[in-house]
């Protein structure tokens, strides 16, 4: 057993439709990702990287092969866990490329919320919380609606919601799109950061290559297969 | 754990404030509805129980004077009282008024003739809110309120002048009208015995005139010892009247008038039930409709289900609550500006509350659904 092993995806399969609607997207795709490694998913729009993701994520359930998330074998030709919310919610952090917070709840709420649904007593969760803002330097805020910050600030609170069950897996879809170049570059390298901190495996979406050099590893989609290079040479952002 | 109920709410206040208090209103006209047939039956029945007797006799066939026409000779009080069971017994007239006002307009009564010095009297002294009852034979009125007569005014009837002497409340007759009352022997000339004129035209036709010594109903109470039935069943036999327990009369009131009219009531409520029903679980849906993307993240992050169930339920459940109170609310401010006699009553009130409750549970499952099959993935579609 691979001790470094932070997800582990082996022949993954997935097509949307049957018959003459049938679309492969991801067909045979294999690869690791270490602990504390942060990779960079870069591929052509609609080349199926969100796809992967949600399927990494056990939002979307694959067509075929297995999946590892950390030792943890959780799928293999099909969900090896009852419950997938439960996996996600204890192991994964997502940030999307909008922060999609829950309006109805100031940024503390938004990032104690799951924590929380985890059993995590609130004054312990809200430490936590403050913790992390105070790491993202919008520790003020806390009291705030996300309608009232900005929206380099709104991604933070994202973030901080993604690491507030100290997940193993980070998976962010596009984190920075909405970001200026300035902003971007701070929030891949908080990233790496975490990653390198606290041992947790990144995959981060990305059609911005000033971020890639912050990158451990590029990952590819070619041919609906995963192709994982070491250097930024011969990576073509689209 | 956060309570997402709470904040939503406390995020739309006021949106949810108005929304209830809509549908507060309209769980304010179910109340109102069942508060002008629970006044109905209450009218009804008013009158008969306020003569207190426990059998009534009409003419032979008939099913009395509050469901037809209804005629006996005054003397049957008499014969009436030398049976064995009979206590009391009385002589009375029913019949329908119009009362000029002095600025020519008509109201419309229902008129209850009576001995004043009889035994039985059908005027409950506890509805006398200004003056007393009647003391004499003759020329004495006492009117319902809301007739508008004041005390001491007079009012032509017949070939008479009469006086209030009394004024009542909340006295009316199972068709709605206003109540009226009058010595027998007024009510028996007003009602058996036609105009001048008209009595001059019949002489010269070869006529006769009518006796006047008829009434609408004797209504006796029975010795201890006796039941009602069992009196009921005597004087049917030997004295060839249609015979009624108090309670027979009561139904026949209840039964044939009221009947018909509470059906219709009863239609009304039910469709205004079933309205602000749908209309709950529409509001509920759309509550959820409009959180569908909050909610489809928070199931991609990894929310159990429960938490957003039990947010869509304490919602649901809160609006429902306060529609409740915001439509009582609503009922007891307006319900006295009916023009019929609302009665509300704790009981249709706490059968509203539970029957929203179990809907608001109904719509909340409705809304339930709708999380429960949002697919997380949508969340962050475009
Ligand atoms: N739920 C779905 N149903 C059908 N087709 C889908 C669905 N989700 C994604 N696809 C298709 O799968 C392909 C990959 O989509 P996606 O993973 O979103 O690509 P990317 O994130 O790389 O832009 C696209 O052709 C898309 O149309
Ligand atoms: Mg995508």
């Amino acid at each position: 057993m691979d001790t470094q092993q932070g997800i582990r995806v082996e022949n993954l399969m997935k097509h949307f439709g049957e018959e003459e609607t049938r679309v492969d997207v991801i067909d045979g795709a294999s690869f690791t990702v270490n602990k504390g490694e942060l990779v960079a998913l870069v591929a052509p729009s609609g080349a199926g990287k969100t796809t992967l993701l949600m399927m990494i994520g056990c939002v979307t359930e694959p067509n075929g092969g297995k999946i590892w998330l950390g030792d943890e074998k959780v799928y293999d030709d099909g969900w090896l866990i009852k419950d997938t919310r439960s996996i996600r919610r204890k192991k994964i952090g997502f940030i999307f490329q909008a922060p999609y917070l829950i309006p109805f709840l100031n940024v503390i709420e938004n990032i104690t919320l799951l924590p929380q649904a985890n059993g995590v007593p609130e004054k312990e969760a809200n430490a936590k919380a403050m913790e992390l803002l105070t790491y993202l330097d919008i520790a003020d805020k806390a009291k705030m609606s996300g309608s009232q910050l900005s929206g380099g600030q709104n991604q933070r609170v994202a973030i901080a919601r993604a690491l507030a069950n100290n997940p193993q897996i980070i998976l962010a879809d596009e984190p920075t799109a909405a970001l200026d170049a300035e902003r971007s570059v701070s929030v891949v390298q908080m990233l790496k950061k975490i990653a390198q901190e606290q041992g947790v495996a990144v995959i981060m979406v990305t059609h911005d290559e000033t971020v890639l050099p912050y990158c451990d590893k590029i990952m590819e989609i070619v041919n609906k297969k995963v192709v994982m290079k070491d250097s930024l040479e011969d990576v073509k952002i689209i | 754990m956060i309570n997402l109920a709470a904040k939503d709410i406390k995020h739309s206040l006021s949106k949810f404030i108005i929304t209830a208090a809509g549908v507060g209103m309209l769980l304010g006209i179910v109340l109102i509805m069942l508060g002008v047939y629970r006044g109905m039956i209450s009218d009804g029945t008013s009158l008969i129980n306020d003569i207190g007797a426990d059998i009534w006799v009409v003419q032979e066939d008939t099913l009395g004077p509050f469901a037809e026409s209804s005629r006996l000779h005054e003397d049957f009080k008499n014969t009436l009282r030398s049976l064995d069971g009979i206590d009391l017994s009385s002589a009375m007239t029913f019949q329908n008024l119009q009362l000029p006002h002095a600025n020519g307009k008509m109201t419309r009564v229902f008129a209850v003739g009576y001995d004043p010095f009889g035994k039985m009297i059908p005027l409950n002294p506890k509805r006398i809110v200004e003056g007393r009852g009647l003391k004499h034979d003759h020329y004495e009125i006492v009117v319902s309120k809301k007739t508008g007569f004041a005390l001491g005014e007079r009012i032509p009837l017949g070939r008479d002048m009469y006086t209030v002497v009394g004024i009542t409340e909340k006295t009316v007759s199972s068709g709605g009208d206003l109540l009226v009352y009058l010595s027998l022997k007024d009510a028996q000339k007003l009602q058996f015995l036609y105009s001048n004129a008209r009595i001059r035209n019949d002489r010269a036709r070869g006529i006769k005139g009518m006796d006047s010594h008829m009434i609408n109903a004797v209504v006796a109470t029975v010795r201890d010892g006796h039941t009602p039935d069992e009196v009921a069943a005597q004087i049917r036999r030997w004295k060839h009247k249609g015979v009624f327990t108090n309670e027979a009369q009561k139904e026949i009131l209840t039964g044939n008038l009221i009947k018909m009219a509470s059906k219709q009531i009863g239609m009304f409520t039910v469709i205004l039930l079933i309205v602000s029903i749908v209309i709950i679980a529409m509001i509920i849906y759309n509550m959820t409709i409009e959180k569908i993307k909050e909610i489809a993240v928070m199931k991609l992050i990894g929310i159990p289900n429960k938490f957003i169930i039990k947010m869509i339920v304490q919602e649901t459940l809160l609006l429902g609550v306060l529609a409740f109170v915001a439509g009582v609310g609503f009922a007891h401010l307006i319900y006295t500006k009916f023009p019929k006699n609302v009665v509300l009553l704790s009981e249709d009130a706490m059968r509203l509350f539970v029957v929203i409750l179990v809907a608001s549970l109904l719509a909340s499952l409705f809304g339930a659904k709708k999380a429960i099959d949002a697919d997380p993935t949508s969340a962050i579609g475009g």
